[in-house]
């Protein structure tokens, strides 16, 4: 089996904040206190490397709702393994980026 | 309080940013994620878009340099040439008030486009003595690729000409003031300009002129044993890699180029693009 991925400290933070439930940019963003210009560069670059897949919710559901369509990550199965192996690695994570309350549709 | 169509020029200004191609999907996703921001860190938060334009721009495929093919790098040289021809003919009176042994009418500029030329020509077989060369090494090519290859190559240098000659009037003027800085500038001008022309005729395709890209590292030379390591870059077109090696060693003193054959044309979308349409 493949080494687990070892993450920068960021990085990690940004996969434990879609891991528990904040799937958009923003709420990524709030929930890690980090600002956009470091938020969206580092979901791209976790896109590339497999570890997040990004979509786009249907545009029928946004337009029921009178809202523009948003775009919100998953992780991969290669990302949720990132995510266990660097729980261990940076233990506080829990605390900095706590649970979502209603995030997902 | 920011006004409502500031966010918005702002995301518009990063998206010039951003690979044109990839533009539109880019600003769709930074304004759906404005719309549920609350209009107080909304200035903020649009500022980090520069650098996730950037980030998108470094890593896009479908980007190619400006200069990449050919035909865009004579175009600009010439457009290049033509506003230096036109900066010289402006300077042109100026200059005779400020130097007493040059003078330089309008209508003489080819002739002195062809004096530059000349001393030109005479630098070139030195500055190319002194620059390594990586495409020493390549497989006999063909002679339409080798006449194309010359062509360009001489059209390049005809076309820098007047660039120089505008840098030479600027510095015969502001000569008196500092004479030694001049002269040094005008020799680094010329040296740096005729360099450039052969360290980019280095970095293009031997079959169609392109510049080489999708640069990559081989080897690391702390973990090779005896073996090649180095950069090696690729032609978009998929005519072949040219390997440049770290240090030059007995068994790869310089640059090889390797031909591809049509069988790898697969690999590169530009190649089988142009095959298909």
């Amino acid at each position: 089996m493949a080494e687990p991925q070892k993450l920068t400290h960021t990085s990690a933070m940004i996969l434990h904040a879609i891991a528990v439930g904040h799937i958009y940019g923003y709420t990524v963003m709030e929930a890690t206190g980090l600002p956009s210009g470091t938020v969206y560069p580092a979901l791209r670059r976790l896109e590339r490397d497999q570890l997040i897949r990004s979509q786009w919710e249907k545009q029928s559901i946004a337009d029921a709702e009178q809202r523009p369509a948003r775009k919100y990550y998953k992780l991969t199965r290669a990302g949720e393994s990132a995510v266990e192996e660097n729980r261990r690695r940076y233990p506080l994570l829990e605390k900095l980026a706590p649970r979502a309350e209603v995030e997902q549709s | 309080m920011t006004a409502r169509w500031w966010p918005h020029t702002i995301l518009r200004a990063a998206a010039l940013l951003a690979p044109p191609a990839e533009r539109a999907r880019w600003l769709d996703e930074w304004r759906s994620e404005l719309w549920y921001l609350p209009r107080e860190g909304a200035t903020r938060f649009c500022l980090g878009a520069f650098r996730d334009a950037i980030e998108v721009r470094r890593h896009s495929e479908a980007l190619t340099p400006p200069l990449a093919s050919p035909t865009n790098c004579l175009a600009f040289l010439a457009l290049l040439a033509t506003v230096s021809l036109c900066l010289v003919a402006a300077l042109a009176g100026q200059l005779a008030a400020h130097a007493t042994l040059w003078r330089m009418p309008t209508r003489a500029l080819p002739g002195e486009c062809l004096v530059t030329l000349l001393f030109s020509c005479g630098l070139l077989p030195i500055i190319r003595l002194a620059t390594p060369h990586p495409h020493s090494q390549h497989p006999p090519r063909s002679w339409p690729s080798k006449l194309r290859a010359s062509t360009f190559l001489a059209l390049k240098i005809l076309l820098v000409q007047p660039v120089l000659l505008c840098g030479f009037v600027i510095l015969l003027i502001a000569g008196p003031a500092a004479p030694v800085a001049a002269q040094l500038a005008l020799l680094a001008l010329w040296v740096g300009t005729l360099r450039w022309v052969i360290d980019d005729q280095h970095r293009r395709c031997p079959d169609c002129q392109r510049l080489l890209g999708g640069a990559v590292r081989i080897g690391v030379a702390s973990r090779t044993f005896l073996e090649w390591y180095g950069g090696e870059s690729s032609c978009s077109e998929g005519h072949g890699l040219l390997q440049t090696p770290d240090l030059s060693a007995s068994y790869c003193r310089s640059g090889q180029w390797l031909r591809l054959g049509n069988s790898w044309h697969e690999l590169f979308p530009a190649a089988s693009k142009g095959r298909h349409s």
